[in-house]
């Protein structure tokens, strides 16, 4: 039999390549761990130090090497994931339940949202930037102009998310307040929004994540004061120390606690929807 | 009059209300940006000041330079080696994944492991390449340690193969998705039925297992063409500025104000971004598929 021969063969070649994946992050980890101010961004490692780390939070006494100028962009790209994050699911909440009626135009409206992530960021931002500059004749700034590109990119995925949730929603309790004399937005306060709250949570990580990394739009559209990656990207530039390494350490590791919270509310909400349906069961 | 008639439920107008907050936000800052960039690549370019006098220059100086021909023509070619790295390295992933894994749990635990690296930053992963292609970069160091080459290989780094291997790496999962969750559809009868009457496994594979995978290798290559035409990143992390796509152009025109260029630039790229797109959707009917 073939598959006997093919799958051992397919599993080692998934090995590599996760391999493949995962090499770079490694090598990348290992090296933060190099020790400074010395030890430059590569192999032998000169001795194991937490130098670099250091050197992020300015606990290290001043050398050649500059500290990466995190602060204030760390606010700027939370302030502005943030901001991002509540504007594209109120967006998305609001076109996903207008689509689940048909109405005229539906299609081209639903290519017109689909769109914004498809479209790459050098264009929209280009974009952006000429109607700032060249149109409107106002500065750029990551609170007005990278704010409404990170919107068109981020809807989208809010967009989508909250259209695959609706599509499984059932109608008929919805049909239930309205009958009772319950208005639309009690409706929607007390009985749409709860069922539909765990796609409300992806929606808002989705957001979150996207415009908080955001890289090729913000270039173009932000103007003077830096976004976090575009901090990262201005080191590319000049020669590169391990305290970048370190960095990329440090955001993994918030990414991942981001993540995590987001699956301790989830498994939440989710075991608070399993309780109701079973005192319901009850009743 | 019935209790339901006299019931507060949602008007037809509302649907309105709802979808025109995102309808005009995307047509404001999207839909009129991208027909702004047209209209400016017409536009007049002095030294430090544009105006909208409408004219040539601007696309006569593009296909009149060798450099940003050469551009055109690199973008294309790094997308093409990209694609077809991305689908040889990405589709034996989907096959093991989608159809060889009879277990959904551990077929999920499998996507997710190769979906974990996108919550690094986008530049750390590009940057994390540095260390590992360099000359003392980790893939020499065990290529030597290994006794397979006794010089460090210097083409590793900052050159056209370090931004292959690097999109290749960033852009991989994009593929294996689409194709993974397309394989994973396949009924397992009509393969066994096949196999009951006589065919090999590569001839199952070219009769029924590719044909049906190829939707999802459809979307993937539009995922994958869509962000490498539209790279710049990669290419000035990894390429020390020797590889300059279309998107790297843009990024010093707007550097340096020349605006109308950079919309010349932005043209063409969206121009050929739409082929691309629309010559994948001619291979299959989308709308039928999924």
């Amino acid at each position: 039999m073939e598959s006997r021969v093919l799958k051992p063969v397919l599993a080692v070649y998934v090995v590599l390549f996760i391999l493949f994946l995962y090499g770079p992050f490694f090598v990348l980890g290992i090296l933060s761990f190099q020790q400074g101010p010395e030890g430059g961004p590569q192999f032998p490692i000169i001795e194991w130090s937490t130098y670099w780390y250091r050197h992020i939070f300015g606990l290290t006494p001043p050398s050649r090497v500059a500290p990466l100028p995190l602060g204030e962009s760390l606010f700027r790209s939370l302030t502005l994931a943030f901001m991002t994050m509540v504007t594209s699911t109120v967006l998305g909440v609001m076109s996903a339940q207008a689509f689940r009626k048909k109405f005229t135009g539906s299609g081209l409206v639903f290519y017109l949202i689909v769109l914004g992530m498809m479209v790459p960021g050098v264009l929209t931002g280009l974009g952006t930037s000429l109607l700032a500059n060249n149109i409107l004749g106002i500065e750029r700034h990551w609170w007005s102009t990278a704010f409404v590109t990170h919107v068109v990119y981020t809807f989208p995925f809010a967009f989508l998310v909250m259209l695959a949730i609706l599509n499984r929603f059932d109608g008929s309790v919805e049909e239930a307040a309205w009958s009772l004399g319950v208005s639309p937005w009690k409706t929607f306060r007390k009985v749409t929004f709860p069922l539909i709250f765990p796609g409300v949570l992806s929606a808002m990580l989705f957001a979150f994540t996207l415009s908080y990394d955001e890289f090729s739009r913000t270039l173009f559209a932000s103007g003077r004061d830096q976004t976090l990656p575009l901090a990262i990207y201005g080191t590319f530039s000049v020669e590169i120390h391990p305290n970048v390494f370190a960095f990329g350490v440090l955001t993994t590791v918030f990414s991942f606690a981001l993540l995590s919270v987001y699956a301790i509310l989830m498994s939440l909400s989710v075991r608070r929807a399993k309780k109701i349906a079973m005192q319901e069961d009850i009743v | 009059m019935s209790v339901a008639d006299t019931a507060p439920r949602p008007r037809k107008s509302n649907t309105w209300w709802l979808i025109a907050p995102g309808a005009i936000w995307m047509a404001l800052f999207l839909v009129a940006p991208i027909a702004l960039i047209v209209y400016v690549s017409f536009w007049t370019q002095t030294t430090f000041k544009i105006e909208p006098t409408l004219t040539l220059t601007s696309w006569k100086t593009f296909f009149g330079s060798d450099t940003y021909i050469s551009s055109l023509f690199t973008t294309l070619r790094i997308w093409l080696i990209v694609l077809v790295t991305t689908f040889v390295i990405g589709y034996p992933t989907a096959l093991f994944v989608g159809l060889f894994i009879k277990n959904k749990t551990l077929s999920t635990v499998l996507l997710v492991i190769c979906v974990i690296p996108f919550w690094t930053s986008f530049l750390i992963r590009v940057l994390a390449w540095r260390p590992m292609l360099g000359k003392e970069g980790a893939i020499n160091i065990i290529l030597q340690k290994a006794g397979i080459i006794s010089q460090p290989i210097e083409a590793l780094l900052f050159t056209e193969l370090s931004v292959i291997i690097g999109m290749t790496q960033i852009y991989v999962v994009f593929m294996v998705g689409p194709i993974a969750f397309m394989l994973g559809r396949i009924d397992p009868n009509i393969i066994e039925a096949a196999r009951d009457l006589g065919a090999g496994f590569g001839r199952i594979f070219r009769k029924i297992i590719f044909p049906l995978s190829l939707p999802g290798v459809v979307v993937g290559a539009i995922f994958v063409s869509v962000m490498v035409l539209g790279e710049f990143a990669t290419a000035a992390a990894l390429s020390g500025r020797k590889v300059n796509l279309l998107g790297n152009i843009i990024v010093t025109q707007v550097g340096s104000l020349k605006w109308a260029l950079a919309s010349v630039v932005g043209v063409i790229l969206t121009i050929v971004m739409g082929l691309v797109i629309a010559g994948f959707l001619r291979i299959v009917d989308l709308k039928r598929e999924l």
